[in-house]
């Protein structure tokens, strides 16, 4: 279905087609061509400097001040080149600033040795997850390709951005500037460390760190600080994005999208086994080679909600599940070419696993995806979760709650013109962005956390589109 | 990339009739302490397959140099690997899934692309008597 812009570019381009020179023509047509999500794949041009964002309506609830962060691919393109793959961006980070009841928006590319490399060439020339080697590149070590895109959370009064298959990059906190990437020990430089740890209520971070079958266990004080580091074997050389854990146990999902040869780019080395089912790897986190494995079928995954465990051991974790990996492999190569070649459904599902060794799936019909749990005590606590999908266009277009012990959900819908994107609990509210593509702009909502179907409490809008970010962190004060 | 730096003794070669001399300088900006570890490869099969070097050397870091010396070499194209040894224990760094710790370099500071540049855009002529290259460490 055209949109109004869409039809207006077309008309301009029928009425000047006899004068433009053919290559102008055939940008033109471009873009016009381009769906008026793309925006959610544009590319920033150069860090964005500290400016306030307009109030649209509402009002900040006087208790919240404090600073959203987030991370996300913000460039794909140079030089008539670009990346094969969402995921390969160069990581731009987001501070959205709430103070006095305003709300400011600054953004800093983390400067990587992938961001020199490629700006020194003007092309696109480092492999990733889905874009290959390229004349020009330089492959000493896992950190000359790491984009440092994918979240970005608070230790050690620093920042860190996060990416998978290298090393955090320290930014810091009020300039945006980057200070280099993270070695924890000499010897674990440049070591995988997933853009998901998970943080106890005492502060203390568990991560891990994946190649082929090996996994690196990674636990850091509140610090940042390494406190231990652990090598274990595990059973599937599964692609893991995420990971969970209860108060006890690492939960570690072993999906069957395996590892099987090294290449470039990553994903051409995965497969698909279905018929090896999924893997559950339960871990105990006072003995890590104390190792329980539990059996479901066939699952892909990128994200997964916090675990707990019931007084009988039983342990429960949700996730956003898919039937294939084919959103990893197609769609999100596509989505860079303006292309939405098959309908996303992540759906909301539950697995507990029992002390007798059953595991058990509990589906919902609710899309989902990016879930945040809030802090607080061990039990099981409400999933909060982008949805909403439909077939018309990628990306979500609301924002829910789902309650296990209930059974149900509630949620707000922002309409076909946004994509939201992640929602991070903040106390008692919930803070997250979105973009407007009728307004071509990103905003920032916060809301309710008990009353999401009221819609936001107040809404910003900045001066410029960000492309879609991934995870970020708030932090409060 | 364990293969990288087969530990193995210097190997003299017989003087040929016309030897020449090959220096080899490193700029080193990474750190100041250790040595440069290298190795001299005179044929793609044993650079780019694993084979042995022709000649071995491990020369010390001061002031952001090194430089190492190959005497009574037979013209022809040689390449070399090398590493920057910054504790001094003789050996490359890994991590524990096996990659480098340690910083390397190539001849004609040939980038690697997921393992040691090969050959083809390493390898340099030795012709004279006395040759020269350069190597950065970073």
């Amino acid at each position: 279905m055209l949109d109004r812009r869409e039809l207006f570019h077309r008309a301009l381009l029928a009425g000047l087609g006899a004068s433009l020179p053919g290559e102008a023509l055939a940008a033109g047509l471009a873009a016009a061509v381009q769906p008026q999500w793309a925006l959610a794949l544009g590319d920033v041009e150069a860090d964005i400097s500290p400016r306030p964002l307009t109030r649209l309506h509402g009002r900040v609830p006087a208790d919240l001040a404090g600073t959203l962060y987030r991370n996300g691919p913000a460039l794909f393109r140079r030089g008539g080149t670009a990346v094969n793959h969402w995921f390969d961006g160069d990581g731009l980070v987001r501070a959205f600033a709430l103070r006095n009841g305003g709300a400011t928006l600054q953004a800093r590319f983390v400067d990587t040795a992938k961001r020199r490399v490629e700006a020194a060439a003007g092309r696109i020339v480092q492999p990733g997850f889905g874009t290959p080697i390229r004349p020009g590149a330089v492959l000493g070590s896992a950190d000359d390709t790491n984009a440092a895109n994918t979240h970005v959370i608070a230790a050690g009064g620093r920042l860190l951005a996060l990416w998978e298959a290298g090393s955090p990059h320290a930014v810091d906190p009020l300039t945006l500037a980057t200070q280099g990437p993270v070695t924890f020990r000499p010897d674990l430089k440049g070591m995988p460390f997933l853009a998901h740890p998970k943080v106890e209520a005492s502060g203390r971070i568990w991560n891990i760190g994946l190649s082929g079958a090996n996994a690196f266990v990674w636990r850091l004080a509140a610090t940042g600080a390494l406190e231990a580091g652990q090598l274990i074997r595990l059973p599937a050389a599964s692609y893991c994005h995420d990971f969970t854990m209860t108060q006890r146990h690492l939960i570690i999902v072993l999906q069957p999208w395996l590892h099987e040869t090294d290449e470039m780019p990553f994903a051409s080395g995965m497969r698909w086994r279905p018929e090896q089912g999924t893997r559950v790897l339960v871990i105990d986190k006072a003995d890590l080679t104390k190792q329980r494995v539990f059996e479901l079928p066939a699952l892909f995954f990128f994200h997964l909600g916090d675990g707990w465990e019931d007084k009988d051991g039983t342990i429960h974790f949700d996730g956003a599940f898919d039937d294939s990996p084919l959103f990893a492999t197609e769609t999100a190569s596509a989505l860079v070419e303006g292309r939405y070649p098959r309908t996303e459904r992540p759906l909301l599902r539950l697995i507990s696993l029992h002390p007798d060794g059953r595991a058990q799936l509990r589906a919902t019909d609710t899309t989902a995806e990016f879930p945040r749990n809030p802090g607080g005590n061990a039990g099981p606590r409400p999933t909060f979760h982008v949805g909403g999908y439909r077939p018309e266009r990628p990306f979500a277009r609301s924002i829910g709650r789902w309650d296990w012990q209930r059974g149900r959900g509630v949620g707000h819908d922002f309409g076909a013109h946004q994509i939201v994107e992640e929602f991070v609990p903040a106390g008692r509210w919930l803070i997250g962005t979105s973009i407007n593509l009728a307004a071509r702009a990103t905003e920032l909502h916060v809301m309710e956390a008990d009353h999401l179907d009221a819609g936001p409490v107040a809404s910003f809008r900045a001066d410029v589109a960000l492309p879609h970010s991934f995870h970020g962190s708030w932090l409060p004060g | 990339m364990k293969t990288l730096f087969p530990l193995t003794a210097a190997l003299l070669a017989t003087m040929p009739a016309t030897a020449a001399t090959l220096t080899v300088n490193f700029t080193v900006t990474d750190a100041p302490t250790g040595q440069i570890m290298l190795s001299l490869y005179d044929n793609e099969a044993a650079h780019d397959r694993g084979g042995k070097p022709v000649r071995a050397a491990a020369v010390p870091v001061k002031d952001g140099k090194a430089v190492a010396t190959f005497e009574g070499l037979a013209p022809g194209r040689y390449a070399i690997k090398s590493f920057h040894d910054i504790d001094g224990n003789g050996e490359m760094g890994t991590t524990p899934f096996g990659m480098p710790t340690e910083p390397f370099a190539f001849s004609n500071n040939a980038p690697p692309q997921g393992g040691p540049a090969p050959w083809s855009a390493s390898s340099f002529v030795v012709d004279g008597d006395a040759a020269t290259t350069s190597i950065t460490i970073r």
